[in-house]
């Protein structure tokens, strides 16, 4: 019997994927969830498993294809026996031809042309589950006289403005400020799929104007890396950036990582200084709630949860897995908790539900070497801490003088100054500092 | 001594919908009010939009039985009994402040009777009838003293013959012939009402139209229906003379025609100064406070209702805003919310309907024609007339149109203007509509039920895309 498999919901606010790569070839046997192909979202790296056991007769989607989720994208028969490919019938091949959507430069070319005064003039598609998303809420919380300004000018996407209305409702003020900034021509002429403009006084990046020779070759922006572009440059527009850089002697650390190493690893957990750095961010954090909030028009949210998220570095692109309630943890939980989530991200089996959610986020990159990093922040967050490498280093005991050879690492905070202030910041720097340092 | 997060002074329609507002939002709230009957509600409940309604629906009554004939209701010897008015008019009034009371014992609010004053950072004073002085600790102060009937510096006002708008509340006798200065709200309301209890009117304005903040064709339409009813309409006219004893008043009017003017001597039994309201803003006790009072009596504030000293909000009839019982509502909510941290919105003055309840009634929101040109804006405007309206017709209430105001490029309602049969109930229509930013496809999109008046607001719309259906 032949059987469907459709692009799997992959969390909340995941709505399309993009396949990486196929595991399995026409005519393979496939257990039930074993690995059968790979994806990519915004947000995470996933191996999507076979829901029933068969013979995959039949691939939908090609590599490169980005598909909406619960779009067919393989067919398995359950009764064919390996190597055997019963035709498809005709009408799952228009199925196939009809929910697949063009390779990803072909989807972004229909998106800049096709999409203007036909996207408004259509209903919005209802998202599965019945739940519209934010942006089908803005777009039918718009008012009728926006509608009509914006067909107008052409501007497709009013979630890409920013409404002062009930409930976020774009009022004629809004799309006139917005028209006026001239951001809709600058938002005309990129990638629909990039979605909002975040800042409309920034001026376009200039074309750099490529030409490319005969060496070279273009690769598509993978929609990781689209993302990562994307929440970087938002969040420089966003927040305003300063930072604070603090050196920390881990001689204490290293004292109890040593101490405590083997007990750890009898449970089967690998204690990583990465862990006595969440633990101690978790402390702070608690000390100082402002810099574990979050900034909401003219409001800040405190949050109630402690959501760190620890940077992971893959292959070509990175992600930020999010350990929930670390505050609620010991050293063991979050130690733990970290390997799993690091291991999980390396091999592509997080769930995009667990890279969201943070409050803070630590980004430990000094296992590669550097003296210290400069961190965007993860909006919305309201700071991050970018760790440089723990080397020995000599430094003056500010007592007596006496020149010592020490471990330490550089911390460099970026915290958003509309939020915090640097007494704030500094203090939080040396809570984490006082934390380690003084490690029992 | 208690301590109170809100004290209001003032119990109208800004300072009680202030006061439970901010009861319900779990402020401990206190009201005062110095009223000598004791009554809470304000000048629009005691002496202004509910006792001059009341009289407006026994005038209304009256035109209704007295043209009963002409559908068939033969009501013989229709007459006014002016005392069973005045205890009808009493009760609305009593049921009315009797209400107010109620929701400050429901909403548990302290009700402090008494001139409340400003008396320093977090207190007010209560000065009660008896000389006796209280002071109340708070955080928050709404000031909503309310308004006074204006007078005219050149006239006397006795309580016998020449009266403002509280006084002619009292009248006993219908006036043999009233003459009304200022064809405002005020004055065309009153004039509606006694011309129809049988007095004469005489109705003057400075302006060169009756309604002068009104649409141009809604001012004149106005006129023509007044002088239709027997009324006399002096504009561009000023009193600059009045002599009043026992027998009745006389005063000099002159009016202006091009560059001439001319003069006449009026000579009526009454005389209502209806030339608009001032502020009661004299004694609030805002000496020693950083409260900013320009010369015509107007506190100033920001569009949280803030005054200049911190924790003091006014609202209602004492700031620059339209002068209306539910801005000065709409504004007390507004304080309100601010002092709870609710972040709310400013009020969008431009969506304030404005109805005066004269025969026919008038309303209107937004931008008169005249205003949306000056704006800018490339108008173009839809009329309906009642005339075409079959509920008008079986009301025989057939005077009036209704007009939309609307910008040519995006079809942007930019105003609605009625004139006719229940005028201030259908107003709210192109309110809403405004509110939630409408065009005018919107509006003629709408499926209005048959036959009801609201019909000429769908068909204003189609006069204005060019396709008016019933005419």
């Amino acid at each position: 019997m032949r059987s469907e498999v459709v692009m799997p919901q992959m969390g909340e606010s995941v709505t399309e994927g993009t396949v990486t790569a196929w595991l399995k070839e026409i005519g393979d046997v496939v257990e039930r969830d074993e690995p059968l192909f790979e994806i990519t979202t915004d947000k995470v790296d996933a191996e999507v498993p076979s829901p029933i056991a068969g013979v995959l007769v039949e691939r939908l989607a090609k590599v490169g294809d980005t598909v909406e989720i619960n779009t067919v994208v393989a067919v398995l028969d359950t009764e064919a026996k390996a190597g055997e490919v019963p035709a498809a019938a005709p009408e799952s091949a228009a199925k196939a031809a009809a929910s697949t959507v063009a390779s990803t430069g072909a989807a972004s070319g229909a998106r800049t042309s096709g999409a203007t005064a036909t996207a408004l003039a259509e209903a919005p598609t209802p998202s599965r589950g019945g739940v519209p998303s934010r942006e089908e809420l803005r777009r039918t919380r718009s008012t009728p006289l926006v509608r009509r300004i914006a067909q107008e000018h052409g501007i497709a996407d009013l979630s890409q403005i920013d409404g002062s209305g009930l409930s976020g409702r774009v009022t004629k003020a809004d799309i006139m400020a917005f028209i006026e900034s001239g951001a809709h021509e600058r938002a005309q002429g990129t990638n629909g799929s990039t979605g909002r403009i975040a800042q409309p006084s920034r001026p376009a990046p200039a074309s750099p104007g490529l030409a490319p020779g005969e060496r070279d070759h273009f690769e598509p922006m993978g929609p990781q890396r689209a993302a990562i572009a994307e929440h970087m440059i938002r969040s420089r527009a966003t927040s305003a950036h300063a930072h604070t850089i603090h050196e920390i002697d881990f001689s204490a650390v290293f004292a109890a990582r040593k101490r405590m190493k083997a007990e750890f690893e009898e449970r089967g957990v690998k204690l990583t200084f990465t862990a006595f750095m969440v633990k101690a961010v978790a402390d702070a954090l608690r000390a100082f709630p402002v810099v574990n909030a979050s900034l909401d028009g003219d409001q800040l949210l405190y949050r109630g949860d402690i959501n760190v998220g620890v940077a992971v570095a893959l292959e070509a692109s990175l992600i930020v897995p999010v350990v929930r309630n670390v505050d609620e943890l010991s050293l063991l939980g979050i130690a733990r908790s970290i390997n799993d989530l690091a291991e999980r991200a390396r091999t592509k089996r997080l769930k995009p539900d667990e890279v969201r959610g943070g409050t803070f986020t630590l980004s430990n990159h000094g296992i590669f070497g550097p003296e210290f990093g400069v961190p965007i922040i993860n909006q919305p967050q309201t700071a991050i801490i970018s760790t440089g490498a723990i080397k020995k280093r000599v430094v003056v005991d500010q007592k007596t003088d006496a020149i010592m050879v020490r471990p330490t690492a550089i911390f460099c905070m970026s915290f958003d100054h509309r939020t915090i202030d640097g007494a704030t910041a500094d203090k939080f720097l040396a809570h984490i500092r006082q934390t380690l340092e003084g490690w029992e | 001594m208690s301590q109170y997060d809100v004290v209001v002074i003032g119990s109208g329609p800004g300072g009680y919908v202030a006061a439970i507002h901010s009861a319900q939002s779990g402020l401990k709230t206190a009201i005062v009010e110095r009223e000598p009957t004791e009554r809470l509600g304000g000048t629009c409940l005691l002496r202004g939009c509910i006792p001059t309604k009341a009289m407006l629906h026994t005038a209304d009554m009256l035109e209704t039985l007295k043209k009963g004939d002409q559908i068939g209701v033969m009501a013989n010897d229709v007459a006014l009994d002016m005392a069973k008015m005045q205890a009808y008019k009493g009760r609305v009034v009593q049921k009315n402040a009797g209400g107010v009371s109620y929701l400050m014992k429901k909403n548990k609010i302290d009700v402090h009777l008494g001139h409340g004053r400003l008396a320093g950072k977090g207190k007010v004073s209560v000065e009660k009838a008896d000389g006796k002085k209280e002071t109340l600790s708070t955080k928050n102060v709404i000031l909503a003293t309310g308004s006074t009937c204006f007078h005219l510096p050149f006239i006397d006002m006795s309580p016998e013959r020449v009266l403002d708008s509280d006084a002619i509340l009292e009248m006993e006798e219908v006036p043999e012939h009233l003459v009304v200065i200022g064809a405002g709200a005020v004055g065309t309301e009153f004039a509606s009402v006694f011309l129809r209890y049988g007095s004469k009117v005489t109705l003057i304005e400075m302006a060169p139209a009756v309604l002068p903040s009104e649409d141009h064709e809604v001012s004149a339409e106005a006129e023509k229906s007044f002088k239709k009813q027997g009324m006399t309409v002096l504009t561009s006219s000023r009193v600059t003379d009045v002599k009043a004893d026992a027998a009745g008043v006389k005063m000099v009017v002159e009016t202006k025609k091009g560059d001439k003017t001319s003069s006449q001597t009026i000579e009526a039994s009454h005389l209502l100064v209806a030339a608009g309201r001032a502020p009661r803003t004299q004694d609030i006790g805002a000496k020693g406070t950083r409260l900013k009072i320009n010369e015509r009596g107007v506190v100033e504030v920001d569009e949280f209702m803030r005054t200049g000293e911190p924790g003091v909000y006014a609202i209602g009839d004492i700031v620059d805003t339209p002068w209306l019982a539910h801005v000065a509502s709409k504004e007390g909510i507004l304080a309100v919310d601010h002092i709870a941290g609710k972040n709310p919105r400013p009020i969008n003055y431009r969506l304030v309907p404005m109805c005066t309840y004269c025969s026919p009634e008038v309303a209107s929101v937004g931008l008169s024609e005249r205003a949306a040109k000056e704006a800018g804006y490339d108008v173009k405007t839809g009329v309906f007339p009642f005339s075409a309206i079959g509920k008008a017709a079986i009301l025989n209430k057939t005077e009036g149109f209704v007009k939309i105001v609307a910008d040519k490029k995006y079809d942007e309602l930019l105003g609605l203007h009625i004139i006719g049969p229940k005028a201030t109930e259908l107003i709210t229509e192109g309110t809403l509509a405004m509110e939630l930013e409408s065009t005018i496809e919107e509006l003629l999109m709408t499926i209005h039920p048959h036959p009801t008046l609201a019909e000429a607001v769908a068909e204003a719309a189609h006069a204005a895309m060019g396709h008016a259906i019933h005419i």
